[in-house]
């Protein structure tokens, strides 16, 4: 029982810092105009052009992503555990370091739309690989050889018997990539110029250009529809619970031979190309001029900043410890309960709850803060800790949902005789459950750190004068180049790639790779 | 039982960077557009002479200055505002954002196109002569200009060309104008800085809009000064304001002769003080506007469906 009364804390929490402040913006929108606002031309053709942006960008990310999956994860070769962890980076960096690097191919020729449909890929590329490919080293090879037995080419196996088993697998990576790319902010912004719009960037510029709130509420709904049923074709796609460890090698696939060459070129030019150059350039365009990092002590040419970079990384710094902190309890509380209480039907409404962070846009949430916590209720805008806590809201669910699997997976012998001798709910977490599980926990951690570090939608809305983030100094910073601030953007991209390594380095190093296992066992 | 005390360490080195001590009265924030710009001896003047310690907060363009103000009114950011112009000003009124009676105008500046006049030189073209010979074919491609949906400048210009050609008329100006290869950038910083080709950017446009002061400080660029917009900048004390007395204080100060001459040379604005210094080179180089447009229209009744109808045209 009062196991059961511990889910008054999350609870607490969701409602308060995302329930009242999400229901409170939604509610200026009813009872107006919004209707009218969903179907006239302007609202129409943003919601047309942020669909198909996304399903663009979902599209080619598949179309490259399969053959990158057999490669990395059908196929056995040297190198490919770094390879699959390199090519995750760019998919955690934080988006506005992205736009950042592909600001320098801007030029009066290129086409914005392109070029954000390019960045989109560079993104999301390793979510297909991750998602089909891990999907795919598990499939039974038998049937594989049995069909290149009887005579069947490469491209035949995979085309009529690997493919429609990983349909699941597909699906579901192109839903979560249609997700992303319909929610994305700060790519639109940067390399949109303020000349493309779609439903997140239109409700930022509706809400802060323009003051139309039933327009904002309008908008903001269509986006959260938009996102919680790609979210839900997503997860019905994959039976498997995301998976954020690397999977276990099986150490008899077949190793990479001369037939798989076109398959080699394309991954090799695709993980070069559009992974490796882009990143490479910041480095040198930073480098170029070591003033580029002591000028971090400044506030930028003609002062664009408010407080120096340095101190925005201090903020950012102070931030990411304490919404890790928040996320990393409550998220573990919340899966611990899940797999302790017992919830009958409730469980699938704290599935669609635990969901509804990650679809919701966080320009939507950062602006029912701003309306909401004002001194007639709770005068929490004020104060800075808006922001850590705010993104400790988005990162929750991301850490439940690493920490969930590792939780249920655990043996039970051991917890039920742990609770048969009179441990209590505490004492096992403490000294059974939690000293399994350390490397999830750091993993989860790492990403609620990464969540914090790169969040730009809120803190763009609410980190106000000297409470400015990393990624909101950059975005002033590129968005006003001239003079040196332009070199000091670079600067701050490579300070949040390399904090990116650090994180996937930190994650992928205790992955416990299958040959150590069976090495342990021997002895 | 180890864990836990560490991320407690962590959470107190956290406060304790940022020196959690809350503002005292003897400070004075100030809001402002991202353009504001005062120099530590003007700031330190303000210091000495009023006891109070100055902050400023800059919190996007005119337009996002406005509408964030707007939105914080119940718990305002700051204590003052400056930089909300004669095109925000009647949304900070409506929303009675401002104390009443204290809002004061500080500076002004005109939004003129300006040319590159080496770029025309060097092609043999002859410069345009107002802003309405942009849609000819010879300048195809090589205007810039802000976006009115997020830059106070770029919404300046839409103004003159519903003043110039009416209701009826202004959108067929800025079909031509697309049509003849228009580039519409963020705000005034990308347009001036990275695509307009006369300033320290090298860009590829040569004609770009911005203030009739900003030839000032270029080696050879030219306003266009017919047809402008008078920008007029202002001041005033923050409803709910913490420190209303010294916000009443700073905005007396910005009147007073010291900051008004400082104003032409640190943010390319004309003082309202007629008194006050401007560079003897802005006589020749960055001269007021002969003739302005637009001051007459209803910009608060008008602004949003003109926003509206603008992005109609072009996005």
């Amino acid at each position: 029982m009062t196991r059961r009364l511990l889910w008054l804390v999350p609870g607490g929490f969701f409602g308060l810092l995302f329930a009242w402040p999400l229901v409170t913006i939604l509610a200026k929108g009813f009872g107006q105009a919004w209707v009218h606002d969903l179907f006239d031309s302007r609202t129409s053709n943003v919601i047309w052009f942020t669909i198909w942006q996304a399903l663009a960008s979902t599209v080619i990310c598949l179309i490259l992503g399969i053959p990158g999956a057999y490669l990395l994860y059908r196929k056995r070769f040297y190198g490919q555990r770094v390879i699959r962890a390199l090519i995750t980076i760019p998919f955690m960096l934080p988006t506005i370091v992205v736009a950042t690097a592909f600001t320098v191919f801007q030029d009066r020729n290129t086409n914005a739309v392109i070029l954000i449909i390019i960045a989109h890929v560079f993104i999301n590329y390793s979510l297909a690989v991750r998602t089909i490919g891990s999907n795919w080293a598990i499939l039974d090879k038998s049937i594989d050889e049995a069909a290149a037995l009887g005579g069947a080419g490469r491209l035949r196996i995979a085309w009529s018997i690997s493919l429609p088993q990983l349909r699941g697998s597909i699906i579901s990576a192109g839903a979560t990539i249609f997700m992303y790319c319909a929610a994305s902010y700060g790519i639109i912004l940067v390399l949109g110029g303020g000349n493309v719009h779609t439903l997140e960037t239109d409700i930022a510029n509706t809400a802060i250009g323009l003051l139309d709130l039933p327009r904002t509420a309008a908008l903001a709904l269509i986006q959260t529809a938009i996102s919680i049923t790609a979210f839900a074709i997503s997860e019905r796609g994959s039976r498997r619970a995301t998976n954020f460890d690397d999977v276990a090698d099986d150490p008899t696939k077949e190793r990479v031979d001369a037939r798989d060459w076109p398959v080699v070129a394309l991954t090799a030019t695709i993980v070069f190309g559009l992974l490796v150059v882009p990143m490479w350039d910041i480095f040198g365009r930073a480098f170029s001029d070591l003033n580029n990092f002591t000028l971090l002590t400044s506030k930028g040419t003609r002062d664009v900043l408010n407080i120096s970079v340095i101190e925005a990384l201090l903020n950012s710094f102070r931030n990411l410890l304490i919404s890790t902190a928040i996320a990393l309890v409550i998220g573990t509380l919340i899966a611990w309960l899940l797999v302790h209480t017992k919830l009958g039907r409730y469980k699938s409404i704290i599935d669609v709850i635990l969901l509804l962070p990650l679809g919701i846009s966080t320009v939507v949430l950062g602006f029912g803060y701003l309306i909401t916590f004002t001194p007639s209720s709770i005068p929490l805008r004020e104060y800075w800790v808006v922001v850590p806590l705010i993104q400790s809201v988005l990162a929750v669910p991301l850490v439940t949902r690493i920490v969930y699997p590792s939780i249920a997976s655990l043996g039970r012998v051991q917890i039920e005789s742990a609770s048969t001798e009179g441990a209590t709910g505490w004492q096992i977490w403490r000294y059974v459950e939690a000293p399994q599980i350390r490397h999830t926990l750091v993993t989860a951690a790492a990403f609620a750190g990464l969540v914090s570090i790169g969040e730009f939608g809120a803190a763009s809305l609410l980190a106000f004068g000297d409470q400015a983030t990393l990624p909101t100094v950059l975005y002033s910073l590129i968005s006003r180049p001239g003079g040196t601030n332009y070199g000091m953007a670079m600067a701050v991209s490579v300070i949040l790639i390399l904090f990116t390594f650090l994180v996937v380095w930190v994650v992928s190093s205790g992955t416990p790779r299958r040959r150590r296992r069976i090495r342990n066992a021997r002895a | 039982m180890k864990r836990i005390p560490k991320i407690a360490y962590l959470l107190v080195a956290a406060l304790a960077l940022t020196g959690c001590a809350p503002a005292s009265n003897n400070t004075v924030v100030i809001a402002t557009h991202d353009s504001f710009v005062i120099s530590d001896k003007l700031k330190s003047a303000f210091e000495e002479e009023t006891g109070l310690t100055l902050e400023v907060i800059k919190a996007g363009d005119a337009g996002a200055l406005t509408n964030k103000l707007v939105l914080t009114k119940d718990d305002p950011i700051a204590d003052a505002y400056y930089g909300v112009d004669n095109t925000f000003i009647g949304a900070l009124r409506e929303n009675g954002v401002g104390e009443p009676g204290t809002t004061k105008v500080i500076d002004y500046a005109d939004v003129c196109f300006n040319y590159d006049a080496d770029w025309f030189a060097r092609h043999e073209l002859a410069a345009p002569v107002s802003w309405q010979d942009l849609t000819l074919p010879a300048y195809a491609g090589l205007t810039v200009v802000e976006n009115p949906l997020s830059s106070s400048t770029g919404f300046a210009f839409l103004i003159t060309t519903i003043a110039k050609y009416g209701e009826s008329g202004w959108k067929q100006y800025w079909k031509d104008l697309k049509a003849n290869g228009l580039k519409v950038a963020s705000g005034w910083e990308a347009a001036y800085y990275t695509d307009f080709s006369g300033s320290a950017g090298k860009g590829d446009y040569p004609i770009v809009l911005s203030y009739s002061s900003s030839p000032a400080d270029e080696e050879n660029t030219v306003a266009l000064l017919d047809g402008c917009f008078r920008q007029r900048e202002y001041a005033g004390v923050l409803k709910g304001a913490k420190n209303s007395s010294g916000a009443q204080k700073l905005v007396d100060w910005m009147q007073s002769k010291v900051f008004q001459d400082s104003l032409a040379t640190a943010m390319y604005v004309y003082p309202v003080d007629k008194t006050a210094f401007i560079p003897e080179t802005w006589v020749t180089k960055a001269p007021r506007a002969k003739s302005t447009l637009g001051n007459e229209l209803n910009i608060d009744a008008g602004r949003s469906a003109w926003l509206k109808q603008w992005s109609d045209l072009f996005d």
